[in-house]
């Protein structure tokens, strides 16, 4: 495989032109100052580039996971502290670090190896406190993204000797140039945008979008977080390396609340889901704060001598972000990028496929989807009781109960969602008892939601890839993109492909949540109520494209629904519950004349006057 | 297109400011001021620049500096950044600043100092206390403000003359202000024979005392006085917790406590003693500063800050004529670094054979029915002063 190829693979292609783009925004006018500009002026557009890649590790890891980190100036400061340690002169570090070992104070290095093993406690610190992190809910993991922070200056104060406690750390090397800022900053810039369009990017975004959804595609969520975690918190320590050797003196309130705050800023006010928003916000900023400034000290308008006004910028500042924040609560940009305002000729266009090409996944799995005595119950309330049933590949199973029968509760049992109390689900011999969603996804099984549950910010195809991509582990964007098309095109969609999901009408939004869980190349599917709300014309389409698929790919299903017309012409069984209990199964002709049935849906009264007339 | 519009507009105005500076006549004095006029700095910064402002505009109605040279003050917002601290810093060198003024924390001191100090522009701390402060950022870098080791050579000498022996000092890791002072005053106490019952240290904001407390009436024997630089809130938490507990043993504190607060504390307070920059006795220097003020503002200032600030402009005065008029870098640095005795609202500065630290006059107060009462006005030995660290 050539190396283009290899390259290809790893990167999201279809980015690079808008990356590349924005990359060149940031720094071409910043190149123009170090050549031309005064010395303020060079300062002012370092400070700027390096605010700009603190921001950006923040973002990499809030904007795609959609967690608010208040910890990643936790890494900044260690960027800073560490390479700083091992960039000071010796003659210094014996004056104030005199706890340092005798190898630490006797050794100076240049800004590269000094970064670089900054960077490596960074990825340390990172993994140790991401571990944890991920499998919190976002709120909590937010809380504790501050708990971070605050742990991580507490140690650096409370480490003097080692560091300098609360006092100023001073002499360090300045080795950060406006030249070196720009190039750090156009790589943090491309390798941010490149890796929000990736397929871990595109993945840890359907998780930000929906949890549960994100999960039932077989995507560990997790480990998703995890990986931009670290990223966010390399760029973070970088930010912070950077910041030491530009200013040469740092102390440990440098990297506190305030600065957390002002990066916060930077990236909610230009869109913290899209980096062309991070970016954006930085520059909006950091121009703001240059003109109020100026206009601080004074000004003379048509002959009008305004005079100085300290707290102009603080001012003005303030109210441009909630001016902001008040136009669109996303930000700027919103979820936009820079390449959705580029001609559309510019973009590459994916082709639509010609015809639709069913690609059933050989299974080497088990034929039978088999649930064995099942209970769930919660606390005192039983929801599911002592259930048992199966369901073939090739075979259209029914869910049916009244409201609150236990249907969705099972669904969710099968899916990992909720624990069972008791009972064994397995695939073939394969038991599934105890395994996280996003594992039982992988091992086959497919499912929807009573409601939708799109990744609503992402776009159709984004939706598909980020499903197919953990059933083709492996495979590059491009491949994964193209198969999404296929399945698209096979559901009769692919023109939607474009479309934010979030922004579809309702039942092209159950369509594509449809084709969501056929890409994890599932052998079996639950389907919860996927013709809920649709018109007579809807239902026939979905009905028409379910029985294709079982047919084409081998597909067992058990679906749910209410509308009885739908569930007696597509099932060839059906089981029905009440009040968490399997009260009959059989095909739909015996379940329409079972007597235990019609009593559950009708009460017993009703149901023998039913029976009388019969 | 309203939005649009606007845009240009302020975009406009703000291009005309870059372009148009005012001119300047020669025999001009330009002052440069960087402060932390909004952020956590303008409670310092502030006053010092209100101080300063009011000096230069009292000197320039005398003539100038030395009857001769006009002030000409610019004065700049950082906000309370250090990065925006070093951005001003060179804007005012390549403005072309004859001595500049830089904030009170020492990151944004040192931030700026190094960039006019590199361009040759003696550059001073209006109000920083860290007395390493000049030594980090080399031979163009003064203080101004009374030093931390100089208020606790104040307080050991205090000490001492009050026959107290034995000394618990009480400080906090989390600023320098908090842990160096008192360990200066560890220095300065024991090295005139007075011996330390215990240190303990507490974390700021951590409002409850009972431990620190508990501990101190543990003590056997009991010391003779407790010494802490901590302020609010931890002060007046501090010392309500102590005397509530019964113990009635002298409190020596710095002008971290020289607030309303702990004047408005009551009989808990009551017998505290701290230092600060100057007292304003009958006749004196401050009071003719504090009535001087008055008759121009109003009201008397708020703080000593402002005091502080307009010292800086006597000592230019003095420094402008050691120099005979020469208002180059060199000239003026060396000029600031041989004053001795300059007679300032506070009271007196010696940079000479200070290490760009001044020797000051420190006042000694004792909270009294709610007020602060002079106990003395002290000026420490040089030697007395523990060194900088």
């Amino acid at each position: 495989m050539s190396f283009g190829s290899t390259l290809s693979r790893a990167i999201a292609v279809d980015a690079v032109p808008g990356a590349a783009l924005l990359a060149g925004l940031v720094a071409l006018p910043c190149l123009v100052i170090a050549l031309t500009g005064s010395g303020a002026l060079v300062l002012t557009a370092t400070n700027f580039l390096v605010m700009l890649i603190a921001v950006l590790g923040i973002s990499l890891f809030s904007g795609n996971s959609g967690i608010i980190s208040f910890g990643n100036v936790a890494f900044m400061a260690i960027g800073a502290q560490v390479s700083a340690t091992l960039t000071l002169p010796p003659a210094i570090k014996t004056a104030n670090l005199p706890l340092l070992p005798v190898f630490l104070q006797s050794i100076q290095l240049d800004f590269w190896s000094a970064t670089a093993a900054a960077l490596i406690v960074v990825i340390i610190v990172a993994l140790a406190s991401g571990l944890a992190l991920v499998r919190m809910s976002p709120t909590s993991a937010s809380i504790a993204t501050l708990g971070l922070l605050i742990i991580v200056n507490s140690i650096i104060v409370g480490a003097q000797g080692f560091t300098r406690g609360s006092q100023a750390m001073y002499g360090v090397p300045k080795l950060v140039g406006l030249p070196m800022a720009v190039g750090l900053a156009v790589v943090a810039i491309i390798a941010t945008r490149l890796y929000r369009d990736s397929v871990t990017g595109i993945r840890l975004r359907a998780g930000r979008d929906n949890d549960a959804a994100a999960r039932a595609c077989g995507i560990d969520v997790p480990a998703e977080r995890l990986r931009a975690w670290v990223a966010g918190a390399i760029l973070s320590g970088l930010a912070g390396a950077m910041f030491a050797h530009m200013l040469t003196v740092f102390s440990a309130k440098s990297f506190y609340f305030d600065l957390t705050f002002s990066i916060i800023a930077m990236m909610v006010v230009g869109g913290m889901a899209s980096v062309t928003g991070a970016v954006s916000g930085a520059v909006v900023i950091t121009v703001l704060i240059e003109i109020l400034r100026r206009l601080e000290n004074g000004f003379s308008l048509g002959g009008l001598q305004v005079p100085q006004i300290f707290g102009l910028t603080q001012v003005g500042l303030s109210v441009a972000i909630l001016v902001i924040l008040y136009g669109g609560q996303t930000g700027l940009l919103g979820f936009r990028e820079i390449d959705s305002f580029l001609p559309k000729s510019w973009r590459r266009q994916r082709a639509l496929p010609a015809a639709a090409s069913a690609q059933a996944r050989a299974d080497d799995g088990g034929d039978v989807l088999s649930v064995q005595k099942l209970t769930k119950s919660y606390g005192g309330l039983v929801a599911v009781s002592d259930v048992s049933l199966s369901v073939r590949r090739g075979e259209i199973v029914g869910l049916i109960g009244p409201n609150g029968s236990g249907k969705t509760t099972l669904l969710g049992c099968i899916a990992g969602t909720h624990a069972a109390t008791s009972g064994d689900i397995r695939i073939g011999t394969l038991s599934l008892n105890g395994l996280a969603p996003h594992a039982i996804a992988r091992l086959g099984i497919g499912r929807t939601f009573q409601t939708v549950r799109l990744f609503a910010n992402m776009t159709v195809l984004e939706n598909v890839t980020a499903a197919l991509a953990d059933a083709e582990r492996g495979s590059g964007l491009d491949a994964l993109a193209g198969r999404a098309m296929d399945l698209l095109a096979e559901m009769g969609i692919a023109e939607l492909s474009g479309h934010i999901a979030g922004t579809l009408a309702y039942g092209q939004q159950r369509r594509v949540e449809i084709a969501r869980a056929v890409a994890v190349s599932p052998a079996f599917l639950l389907l919860d109520e996927p013709t809920a709300g649709m018109n007579d014309v809807e239902t026939g389409v979905i009905l028409a494209t379910l029985k294709r698929l079982v047919a084409e790919r081998n597909i067992g299903l058990l679906i749910v629904d209410h509308d009885m017309k739908l569930i007696m012409s597509l099932c060839d069984r059906i089981v029905v519950l009440n009040k968490g209990a399997l009260i009959a199964e059989g095909s739909p002709d015996e379940i329409q004349g079972n007597k235990n049935v019609q009593e559950a849906y009708l009460g017993r009264r009703h149901a023998r006057l039913a029976g009388n007339q019969a | 297109m309203f939005r649009k519009s606007l845009n240009l507009g302020v975009a406009t105005l703000g291009l005309a400011m870059m372009l148009g500076g005012p001119a300047h006549a020669e025999e001009t004095f330009k002052l440069g001021f960087l402060g932390g006029l909004t952020g956590y700095l303008a409670p310092y910064d502030q006053p010092s620049l209100d101080g300063l402002t009011f000096g230069v505009d009292e000197i320039n109605k005398a003539g100038g500096l030395q009857g001769k040279y006009k002030i000409e003050l610019v004065s700049r917002d950082m906000r309370s950044e250090t990065a925006e601290s070093a951005v001003i810093a060179q804007e005012l060198a390549g403005a072309g600043v004859n001595f500049l003024v830089v904030p009170c924390d020492v990151d944004p001191a040192v931030a700026a100092g190094q960039i006019s100090a590199a361009a040759g522009i003696p550059t001073m701390s209006s109000c920083a206390s860290t007395p390493t402060l000049p030594g980090i950022v080399g031979e163009y870098m003064f203080s101004n403000y009374t030093a931390d080791n100089l208020q606790a050579a104040a307080l050991g000498d205090y000490a001492m003359k009050q026959g107290y022996k034995n000394a618990f000092v009480m400080l906090s890791k989390d600023t320098p202000y908090t842990q160096k002072l008192p360990e200066y005053f560890v220095e300065v106490f024991k090295k005139k024979g007075g011996s330390i019952a215990g240190i303990i240290e507490y974390k700021m904001g951590q409002q409850d005392f009972a431990a620190e407390v508990t501990k101190i009436k543990g003590l056997s024997p009991a010391p003779d006085v407790i010494m802490t630089s901590a302020y609010e809130p931890d002060f007046p938490a501090f010392i309500k917790a102590l005397r509530a507990a019964g113990i009635t043993t002298p409190v020596l504190g710095s002008d971290g406590i020289d607030s309303p607060t702990t004047l408005a504390l009551g009989d808990v307070a009551e017998g505290v003693v701290f230092t600060n920059a100057g007292f304003a006795t009958e006749g004196s220097a401050l009071a003719k500063f504090f009535a001087d003020y008055k008759a121009a503002k109003g009201k008397e200032p708020e703080t000593l800050y402002v005091a502080t600030g307009y010292d800086i402009v006597k000592v230019l005065d003095a420094a402008v004529g050691a120099s005979q008029g020469k208002l180059d870098g060199k000239s003026l640095r060396d000029a600031v670094d041989g004053l001795e005795n300059v007679a300032v609202a506070t009271g007196t500065m010696t940079y000479k054979g200070m290490n760009r630290v001044p020797l000051r006059t420190v006042a000694l107060n004792k909270v009294t029915g709610g007020a602060r009462a002079l106990v003395e006005l002290v000026t420490p030995a040089a030697a007395d002063v523990p060194a900088a660290q």
